[in-house]
């Protein structure tokens, strides 16, 4: 399995663009209490966590608004009617080809799987975080589909 | 200490030219908000007359003077008429206070004097009297630089606030450190990073529209990332600001910063 | 209590114009916005600010709901006589804040 660098390795700043390389050799089984259970191979989630394919037109417009995922807080994202977009990600127009639906479906879900000192939120984990309210993930099974199917048409930049 | 500081700051740049490379967080000159903010906010912030934090500022400065409590004594009868005498000492909160074995920041430190020297009733937090007293006094320090205690009883709490600063937390999973300190200079939407300095408190916020303390930006960047907020004076806060004091050593304060 | 600034030169030249700038605290609650429980906020704005220079009207200003908190004025003013300079803002419920700056005018 290829391993590509990631585009974004030199824009982190010093320290942090190690990848936590054991976890991608591997595959396992996550399980948390309340969600659909997944299965990591290698570096993505290669199946859907509804088991059917997302809406990318819904897709759409959980990355942009504030209420759903608002990727485009850190995301240049091809959403031109929206203002302001944040950089401290990088641009994800042009994501889906370079990167696999099983491979963005990962970053979405838990993206400290690919790199432990990730500054991007898990958006389909509850356990193991500090002072957080709710019970509940930031994004449902269905919306991170969504995305997955929005950002795999991403492409040809 | 005087001395100490201005020997400590030339290992600091003697290291960084003997190795051209930073030497960890600590050690990097600090950058004021100020250099992060809109051209317009910037002119709003340095023209004394028009920055709104200035209001309470003044407001600070009649409170100042009104005699109040049982003991019938206004802050000016103890700590001089015309300015606070002991305006430099706003530059250097928290302290560690023996006498109550904790340290105490600038908003505990009035209350202090208002509950025991006074004797009066303690100002709620965030009220506006007390940002106005807080902003009248960090006022007067104006242009000094901040200056941190670190030394005995404040080693623990200045390491107890690097600890707070760099402990992920939220929904995000984002500690201080992941934007204030890894990021600073990009931007989330219209919010270009800084530093997260604390030179510029109480600060007025356009947004909100009111002057709002140092533990009320830390409540809403917890907010931000989907944390839930610790209460205004909390021990947790006063070691962050500790620890945010330590870290902006040499910069020059600037209450009343205006900012998005 | 209202913190009010007042900014007007304490000497001017005959003739000659010069600034005056005012600062005021105050809400300017628009009555469009809810609060925290989701309850509307009632409107309560400074309606209309006036300025007289020994009893003549320099700048009189009508604010709507869009005027921002605290609001900050800055005016000209041509030196006549030496005298008063008066400056009025009334609430919605008709509350009147007043203030007083004295100019010579030489
Ligand atoms: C708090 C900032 C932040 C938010 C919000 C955020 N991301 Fe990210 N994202 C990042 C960062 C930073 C990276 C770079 C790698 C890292 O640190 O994990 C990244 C990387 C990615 C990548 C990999 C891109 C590549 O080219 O390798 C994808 C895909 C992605 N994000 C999708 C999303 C989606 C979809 C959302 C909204 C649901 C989102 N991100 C929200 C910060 C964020
Ligand atoms: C009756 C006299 C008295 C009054 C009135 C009083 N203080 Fe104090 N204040 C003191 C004393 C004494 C100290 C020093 C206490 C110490 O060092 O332990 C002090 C210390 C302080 C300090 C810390 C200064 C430093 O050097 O660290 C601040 C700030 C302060 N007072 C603010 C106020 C304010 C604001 C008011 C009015 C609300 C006020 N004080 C009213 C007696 C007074
Ligand atoms: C998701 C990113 C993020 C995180 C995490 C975060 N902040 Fe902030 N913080 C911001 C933004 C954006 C601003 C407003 C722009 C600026 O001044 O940096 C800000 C402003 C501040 C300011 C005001 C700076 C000034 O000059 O007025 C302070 C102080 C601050 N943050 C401290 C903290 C502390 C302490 C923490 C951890 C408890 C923290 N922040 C966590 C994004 C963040």
């Amino acid at each position: 399995m290829s391993r590509r660098r990631p585009p974004w390795g030199a824009a982190l700043a010093a320290g942090v663009a190690a990848l936590s390389v054991g976890a991608l050799a591997e595959t396992f089984d996550v399980r948390e209490p309340s969600l659909a259970p997944y299965r990591i191979e290698g570096t993505g989630i290669a199946r859907p966590l509804t088991g059917r394919a997302g809406d990318p037109a819904r897709g759409r417009a959980i990355a942009r608004a504030r209420t759903g995922g608002h990727c485009i807080l850190c995301h240049a994202m091809p959403i031109p009617e929206e203002p302001a977009h944040g950089d401290t990600g990088p641009d994800l127009a042009g994501v889906g080809d370079r990167l696999s639906g099983a491979e963005i479906r990962l970053r979405i879900v838990n993206p400290k799987y690919v790199l432990a000192e990730s500054m991007m939120p898990a958006y389909y984990r509850i356990e193991g975080l500090h002072r957080v309210a709710a019970g509940r993930p930031l994004l449902g099974a269905e919306d991170v589909e969504d995305l997955v199917a929005y950002l795999a048409t991403l492409k040809g930049r | 200490m005087i001395l100490f500081r201005l020997s400590h700051g030339l290992v600091a740049a003697l290291v960084l030219l003997t190795t051209g490379v930073a030497q960890g967080d600590d050690r990097r000159p600090p950058r004021s908000g100020l250099e992060f903010v809109a051209p317009g906010l910037r002119q709003l912030q340095e023209d004394e007359f028009a920055n709104p934090g200035m209001l309470w500022v003044m407001r600070g400065n009649q409170l100042w003077r009104e005699p109040a409590g049982a003991a019938n004594k206004s802050c000016a009868d103890c700590h001089g008429k015309e300015a606070p005498e002991n305006a430099g000492a706003a530059a250097g909160y928290p302290r560690f206070d023996a006498a109550r074995g904790r340290p105490v920041n600038l908003e505990s430190r009035i209350n202090l004097c208002r509950t025991e020297e006074m004797r009066a009733p303690p100002l709620a937090y965030e009220s506006e009297p007390l940002l106005a007293l807080t902003a009248y006094f960090r006022h007067a320090a104006r242009s000094q630089s901040m200056v941190a205690d670190d030394s005995g009883a404040m080693t623990a709490v200045v390491a107890r606030g690097r600890q707070v600063f760099e402990q992920r937390r939220g929904a995000f999973d984002l500690a201080c450190r992941h934007c204030h300190e890894l990021n600073v200079g990009k931007s989330l939407r219209e919010e270009r990073i800084s530093e997260g300095q604390s030179n510029g408190f109480p600060t007025y916020r356009v947004s909100w529209q009111t002057l709002v303390s140092l533990h009320r930006r830390f409540q809403a960047c917890d907010t931000a990332v989907s944390a839930e907020p610790l209460a205004l004076g909390h021990d947790d806060y006063v070691a962050l600001e500790a620890y945010l004091a330590r870290r902006g050593t040499g910069l020059a304060i600037e209450t009343p910063a205006v900012r998005r | 209590m209202t913190t009010v600034r007042i900014r007007v030169p304490s000497t001017v030249k005959q003739g000659e114009l010069f600034e005056i700038r005012t600062l005021i605290q105050h809400p300017m609650e628009s009555g469009q916005r809810v609060d925290d429980n989701g309850r509307p906020v009632p409107r309560k704005i400074l309606r209309r600010f006036v300025c007289t220079y020994n009893g003549v009207e320099v700048i009189a200003a009508d604010w709507h709901p869009a005027v921002a908190s605290n609001p900050y004025l800055a005016f000209f003013a041509r030196a006549g006589e030496s005298g008063s300079i008066e400056f009025a803002w009334t609430d919605d419920d008709g509350t009147l804040t007043r203030e007083t700056a004295t100019i010579q005018v030489t």
